[in-house]
């Protein structure tokens, strides 16, 4: 049970790290059967359209099966929803909790900060002890008012960065870096797609690349792992492969890496990578 | 000017070199050999997305060489 829990988690993790605080509400649970060599696999579908896989053994749903009496597919399927939506709740409310404590920081930093920027800024005085003229002491207010918002964006982003790495880990596939290293990412990547690939990845934040070896055609959709998938040539998912660069790279490097590799080193880049 | 640009935690570092420079040339060699030693692959970007070119040894002509560190799986 605790086997098919922990897949479950991993499935719902995955869509609170792609959506933050707007966490969208669990539709379903899909379930592929084997076919081939491919294995059968375990998904996640929400009202946003966002659906999630991962590949699940037989044995790990068997004491599913048995504590809810599901002998066929529909009823098993229920029945991992109704884990799945208990599963869920919790782990919204932990995300919503962490979230409210994050902004209780922030708010408190925000206050410091504020408090620190009038000692150190107080309103200028006359040699006679009177204030400056109204249009500068607008201006400093203005200026201070344009400060705080920019620390405080800045603190909000930090925040929420360590958040979401509290939750997930720190490697999940959540952006890291700072904001210029990750424009950077992404303007480096921008440079080397061809127009078709930049318009595409603009479009839908994802672009597709053709093995150099094979002629394969995958998906790189925006993101530091897990962000590959196999398409066969009707445009439906094969399988996702997993591969990146050492070192904590920016997304837009990682993507650029990927495509590199896959247009360039495809076995070698396959034979390193996990398949899921 | 060439440009070797290396990925890294700050986007990427790029190290302009003038190929008629000497001295450029042999730090952008050295570098490059310390690089690929260390695992890392040099690409020649084309420029136009199109795929570019495995680098396996140190061409000074090369307009733009992206290194990439070395692949982990997931």
């Amino acid at each position: 049970m605790e086997r098919v829990r922990n897949l479950l988690r991993v499935l719902l993790g995955r869509a609170l790290s792609q959506h933050g605080q707007e966490a969208p509400a669990l539709s379903n649970i899909l379930i592929e059967r084997a076919s081939g060599r491919f294995e059968p696999r375990l998904g996640a579908y929400f009202a946003n359209g966002y659906c999630t896989w991962a590949p699940v053994r037989p044995a790990d749903c068997y004491a599913v099966c048995e504590r809810y009496a599901a002998w066929d597919l529909t009823s098993l399927r229920r029945a991992l929803l109704c884990e799945a939506q208990e599963i869920y709740a919790r782990m919204c409310a932990e995300h919503l909790a962490e979230v409210g404590r994050t902004r209780e920081r922030r708010g408190m930093a925000a206050a410091l900060l504020d408090r620190l920027r009038r000692r150190t800024r107080s309103p200028a005085r006359d040699p006679v002890g009177e204030p400056e003229p109204a249009r500068e002491e607008a201006d400093a207010t203005h200026l201070r008012g344009e400060t705080q918002h920019r620390l405080r964006h800045w603190w909000a982003q930090q925040s929420d960065d360590c958040a979401r790495y509290a939750l997930f880990g720190t490697g999940f596939s959540a952006d890291i870096g700072s904001k210029r290293a990750q424009d950077r990412g992404i303007r480096l990547l921008m440079e080397n797609l061809s127009a078709a690939q930049r318009k595409q990845y603009e479009k839908y934040g994802y672009f597709d690349v053709t093995g150099g070896k094979t002629g394969k055609r995958y998906r790189i959709r925006h993101g530091r792992q897990m962000n590959i998938e196999q398409l066969d040539r009707n445009g439906r998912r094969v399988c996702g492969w997993c591969f990146f660069p050492q070192g904590s790279l920016v997304a837009g490097d990682i993507m650029l890496a990927q495509k590199a590799a896959i247009e360039l080193f495809e076995s070698d880049a396959l034979r390193i990578a996990n398949r899921f | 000017m060439a440009v070797q640009i290396v990925m890294d935690r700050t986007g990427d570092t790029r190290h302009e070199f003038d190929v008629a420079d000497p001295e450029g040339v042999a730090r952008a060699e050295e570098r490059f050999r310390q690089l690929t030693g260390k695992g890392f692959r040099a690409v020649a970007l084309s420029g136009d997305g199109s795929p570019g070119k495995l680098v396996g040894k140190f061409d000074p002509h090369v307009e733009q060489t992206l290194f990439i560190p070395q692949l982990q799986g997931g």
